[in-house]
């Protein structure tokens, strides 16, 4: 639904953690143990949800998130992450960086083939870096900017020459972040139209079989797999469904199997963690770490005065926010860097706790008084319209500002209008939107406070409006550091700043969670599994007969 | 959205004894399509008296179920409002958008068909052409776009909803003034030299009432239908609370606490009935004759 | 009947150039356009990123040039290129062309075989409790939203009855073919077209019921009673005949407003077909895509209108084209 959006329909929140305590997230925790022990059965075809549909099936160039998950078990990455978000081997089995910070050199494993049987090498990855990700690559292009060269001395070794030390191309090397190309499938072709885009061949443990546009998509099992006897399904049948609730009818009932990024209703969530058959988690989106947050357009004239932000931040209630609208499928934010990402986190005592008399009486000091009608002054609250949950958090925002005389109008719209008119236009007053923050807050946070891309309509990056030659010089330097405590310094000075002038206001940290058969059995997710692969993920058959309905005896 | 299509009584309605009110209510049907619309209408009216609050104020806790607490007695939403506030406050919007939205169409399709029922020829033509082209573009997804390009809200969904009923109008009122053009009034008043608006407003409109006004009862129906299916599909007003966005607001928790859902979709229900029970009795009160079969 | 052809030629060409130009102007409007959509998604994008996708779509002529390339195309039957779906859009149509001529087909037999068959009944016991019955059952579904009744139906026959699948055309998963598949495909049937017919159903069972009560009144019909011919044969010889004819007038005149309709029970089903495309194509900005298909509904809406016209004929004798 057009209007829905990224990451579909639903929302995601609603368990309180009394609620999963009792099923679902027990079971979670035993469910992936004892299947560790056990022996993986081969065989069965896993349908899962893809919603919205992917625009196109390479991520290399389109970084949404529908395709970087239907492409995860196409495309190996460099790297996976673990749930500490550190890189483990995948296409890349082992890597150094040089004493200068100034090479990072991978080797690669031998023996992988692309899906069309030509071997996969050094010469994909060097040719995909300059020609793709350096190029087209709508996020690597600022990743990998301190690339200078590539080489390639041997067919599974690659040398990454950089200007400067860049420690974030460490955390962006998975299959969504830096995903290879097949060389010879693209190389002299108009990349963005080459009929690959949507038929992809890449090594991954499975292949793309068929695309049947607004209807499903369908891979198999890669038999040349480089992991011995992987994966263990055999077939992965993602259907497209548009509307919530019949995702969440099509989990309960059993006709699929998995569905990520909170694919039902928050409230359906904890309905559905309750059922024998289904299991909830909110592992897996590590490596996002999704927070969202209002954007001050400090260039009108109310919002200009850093008071009358401050005053605005204690008049919303973050716990609210995180337990109501996003029914407990949120933690308050207090930061722009989450909580997750531990070793850079921190506020430096900055903190904006839900006072409204006190927003009050700075909003008094900044001169704008009550009305004779009780109004302060009126401004306009716009939302991303990706779903219910922002539309949620908008009417809170609104109910909440009016408790101290502020009156907010809240205005919707679809995405392209949505980001015309914050980063394009800039006609709003407060947006209310979210960002991957990504494991390096290089990647998903700096874009929020550089003043570069101010009003050149350029989705997801600098949207209050803030321009701060310090930040932009500790955004800079960030990007440059080879030594990783004084890059951390760094973004805890950023975050001094930023939290104190508060043009962007951190609203909560996001859980994104995924709903799962309690038969598919598979590792602990990885920090990615969201654009992870199948590759581990199977069946225990014994738990499926009274699983999974007569339904999918397909299987 | 516009499914009925009216068809128009076969006569001009021939003057009857007792007033139309009386008619009416001589109907069964028609008798409780009115009276509930009257209901709602006392509800929209009072709505500010009864419930003085914004009905978008967060009251209370989230999820109380109708009955639970005697304060609210049709429970509370996701975001603790007061689902019977929403009701009564919702009541106007939905009739506003009901009216307006009929208001806009009958203003183009009773100017599109009276203009090319009383002048043919060319712009007859032409007018009927248009009036084909807006039939063959599925009208929901016209509305749709017009709501999607020019953003949701109140008066660009009533516009949109107006904008894209009128066609099966313009035509009915063409085929009614085509049969007056050549009655007897009309040509008489040709002949002692009124003018065309003249003739138009006093002779032939007046005379095409009674099958307007059916329509248009229908019409508000749909508009109502109309708006919440847009709400469905995402694009509400957030700003006031209708019964339409109401219904969409609750679809997401329709599997675990559906009275949200289903209080204000009950509330379309009897609208939507009460409209189209009051225009089948004005189809018939306004048509003796075939009421009398 | 060259006349009314020529006529007809005339009003296909009307409407194309009409809904190429409202529909490129109207689209124009919209703020934001299909780069900015696909930025969007991406999460991230850069200006270079932006720019590449504009060329790639061609937003980075003229207004004026993109407007002729664009009549062009349409004057010349091309219905051109979805970008964002890397399609051309004919073959984008074609593919869900059968899920919604499937689903459109099987609604509108249901609407008007159920609602005829109603109406017929309701008329043959005009006043009596029968009748309103029918006409209260008839209003209750008409008043219902749609997509209300829709996820009622999934909860009921899907999830708790566990009798028919939720959503979807066909269980993927199962590789069926042949008789099966089309057994399969019917069972994801029944929900969606049921969905969509019952709101239809209103409509058919008030017009029978009036048409055949209209029709009962006049003369040929008391002819052939006083003739002492039996009330079953005056219903289906007589009446029944002449009443069809409002009813496939308004078929065509819907045709539009259903496939409309279905927009909300595709989305509510997962039903693949036209009307989510062109929802979708009109928030993701994809003009060539939203063209095309109100492009080819609009050629089928005058087709099946003259199909219409050519079938009063076959009704009605005494009705001749002209």
């Amino acid at each position: 639904m057009g209007f829905r959006g990224r990451w579909g329909t639903r929302a995601v929140l609603a368990l309180t953690m009394s609620a999963l305590a009792g099923s679902a997230w027990a079971e979670q925790a035993g469910g992936a143990s004892p299947a560790a022990q056990q022996e993986p059965r081969r065989g069965g075809t896993l349908t899962a949800i893809i919603q919205p549909e992917p625009v196109i099936l390479t991520a290399a160039i389109n970084t949404a998130a529908p395709t970087g998950v239907v492409t995860g078990s196409i495309f190996d990455g460099l790297v996976d992450y673990d749930a500490n978000l550190n890189p483990v081997p995948a296409l890349a089995e082992s890597w150094e960086t040089s004493a200068d910070g100034k090479t990072l050199t991978l080797h690669l494993r031998k023996g992988v083939k692309w899906h069309d049987g030509k071997p996969f090498t050094s010469a994909d990855v060097k040719w995909t870096l300059e020609q793709v990700w350096k190029k087209i690559h709508p996020r690597n292009q600022a990743t990998f900017a301190k690339v200078t060269s590539v080489d390639t001395p041997d067919d599974t070794t690659v040398v990454l020459n950089l200007s400067e030390p860049s420690v974030a191309i460490l955390s962006s090397l998975n299959s969504n972040g830096a995903q290879v190309l097949p060389k010879h499938l693209y190389e002299g072709t108009d990349i963005l139209n080459n009929p690959h885009n949507n038929k992809p061949v890449g090594t991954g443990p499975f292949v793309f079989k068929e695309w049947s546009r607004g209807n499903y998509i369908v891979l198999e099992r890669n038999p040349d797999y480089w992991a011995k006897g992987k994966p263990y399904l055999d077939r992965i049948v993602y259907r497209v469904i548009p509307d919530a609730a019949a995702r969440s009818a099509a989990l309960e009932k059993g006709e699929v199997q998995y569905a990520v990024l909170s694919p039902v209703p928050l409230k359906d969530a904890e309905r559905l963690a309750k059922l024998p058959n289904l299991r909830v988690t909110t592992q897996g989106y590590e490596w996002l770490s999704p927070w969202l947050f209002a954007d001050f357009n400090v260039e009108r004239p109310q919002l200009k005065d850093p008071k009358v932000r401050q005053a605005l931040a204690q008049a919303i209630d973050r716990n609210t926010i995180s337990k109501v609208v996003w029914f407990g499928f949120a933690k308050p934010a207090d930061s722009p860097i989450p909580s997750t990402l531990t070793a850079f986190h921190d506020t430096s005592g900055i903190t904006y706790p839900f006072d409204p008399k006190k927003a009050e009486a700075l909003l008094d000091e900044a001169g704008y008084k009550r009305g004779a009608d009780g109004v302060r002054f009126t401004l306009d609250i716009d939302y991303i319209p990706y779903g219910d949950d922002f539309k949620r958090t908008a009417e809170y925002l609104k109910q909440a500002l009016k408790r101290i005389g502020v009156d907010a109008n809240v205005r919707s719209q679809d995405t392209a209008a949505y980001t015309k008119r914050i980063y394009g236009d800039r006609d709003f007053d407060i947006a209310i939107t979210w960002f991957a923050a990504f494991s390096d807050p290089q990647v998903g946070v700096n874009r929020a406070y550089g003043s570069g891309p101010i009003g050149k309509n350029i989705p997801w990056t600098n949207g209050s409006g803030y321009r701060n030659p310090q930040v932009d010089a500790l955004i800079a330097a960030t990007q440059g550091e080879a030594d990783p405590k004084k890059r951390i310094q760094l973004f805890k000075d950023l975050q001094k700043v930023v939290l104190t002038d508060l043009p962007t206001l951190p609203l909560v940290e996001l859980k994104f969670f995924t709903v799962e058969a309690a038969n598919l059995k598979h590792p602990q997710p990885t920090g990615d599994q969201v654009y992870g692969s199948f590759r581990d993920f199977w069946f225990d058959d014994a738990k499926a007969a009274d699983a999974k309905p007569a339904d999918t005896k397909s299987n | 959205m516009t499914v009925f299509e009216i068809s128009a009584p076969a006569a001009p309605a021939p003057r009857a004894r007792d007033g139309l009110l009386l008619r009416l209510l001589r109907q069964p049907s028609a008798a409780v399509g009115l009276t509930l619309l009257v209901l709602i209408i006392a509800m929209a009216a009072s709505a500010n008296l009864v419930f003085p609050d914004d009905p978008l104020d967060m009251v209370t806790q989230p999820f109380l179920w109708p009955g639970e607490d005697a304060a609210y007695p049709l429970g509370t939403d996701m975001l603790g409002r007061d689902i019977a506030s929403g009701i009564f406050h919702g009541a106007r919007v939905s009739l506003l958008i009901g009216a307006v939205a009929t208001l806009v169409s009958l203003v183009i399709g009773v100017g599109t068909g009276a203009l090319s029922g009383y002048y043919g020829g060319r712009l007859d033509a032409v007018l009927m052409r248009v009036t084909e082209l807006f039939q063959t573009i599925p009208p929901f997804l016209f509305a749709l776009a017009i709501v999607a390009i020019l953003q949701p809200s109140i008066p660009t969904i009533t516009v949109a909803i107006g904008i894209t009923a009128w066609p099966s109008l313009a035509r009915l009122v063409r085929a009614e003034v085509l049969k007056l053009r050549h009655g007897e009034l009309v040509q008489a008043s040709i002949a002692l030299g009124a003018s065309d608006l003249r003739i138009i407003v006093l002779h032939i409109l007046p005379n095409t009432l009674a099958p307007v006004i059916v329509s248009a009862s229908i019409l508000v129906a749909s508009a109502i239908l109309t708006e919440s299916s847009l709400a469905f599909l995402g694009l509400g007003d957030p700003n006031v609370v209708s019964w339409g966005g109401m219904v969409g607001a609750g679809r997401e928790v329709l599997r675990t606490d559906w009275y949200v859902a289903t209080i204000p979709g009950l509330a379309i229900v009897t609208a939507v009935l009460a409209l189209n029970l009051l225009g089948d009795g004005l189809n018939d009160a306004l048509n003796p004759k075939e009421a009398a079969r | 009947m060259a006349r009314y052809l020529r006529r007809t030629i005339a009003q296909i060409a009307f409407v194309i150039i009409g809904i190429a130009i409202i529909n490129f102007f109207l689209l124009r409007l919209a703020p934001g356009d299909a780069a900015q959509v696909m930025a969007g998604e991406a999460g991230s994008a850069t200006p270079e990123y932006m720019a590449a996708l504009r060329k790639q779509f061609g937003l980075d002529q003229p207004l004026y040039v993109q407007f002729f390339s664009y009549l062009k195309n349409v004057l010349t039957l091309n219905l051109g290129y979805s970008f964002r779906q890397g399609m051309p859009v004919s073959d984008l149509i074609l593919q869900r062309l059968p899920a919604t001529l499937l689903l459109m087909g099987t609604s509108i037999a249901f609407a008007v075989s159920i609602g005829g068959m109603l109406g017929l009944l309701a008329a043959r016991q005009a006043g009596k409790l029968a009748d309103t019955l029918i006409s209260a059952l008839a209003l209750l579904f008409y008043a219902t939203p749609v997509f209300w009744i829709g996820v009622m139906l999934v909860v009921v026959f899907s999830v708790l009855l566990d009798w028919l699948p939720v959503g979807g055309m066909a269980s993927v998963e199962a590789g069926l073919t042949g008789l099966a598949y089309a057994a399969d495909v019917g069972r994801h049937l029944i929900l969606p077209a049921t969905t969509l017919g019952l709101f239809y159903l209103a409509i058919y069972t008030r017009l029978m019921r009036a048409s055949m009560l209209e029709v009962y009144g006049q003369d040929f019909v008391r002819t052939a009673r006083a003739k002492g011919v039996r009330p079953r044969r005056i219903a289906v010889r007589h009446v029944l005949r002449n009443a069809l004819l409002p009813i496939v007038t308004t078929l065509g005149v819907q045709l539009g407003s259903i496939l409309g309709g279905a927009i909300l029970v595709e989305t509510v089903f997962a039903w693949p077909g036209l009307g989510r495309l062109a929802f979708e194509a009109l928030f993701q900005r994809d003009l060539n895509l939203l063209l095309g298909i109100l492009f080819c509904s609009s050629v089928v809406v005058v087709l099946v209108n003259l199909a219409v016209d050519l079938a009063y004929t076959a009704l009605d004798p005494r009705i001749e084209l002209s």
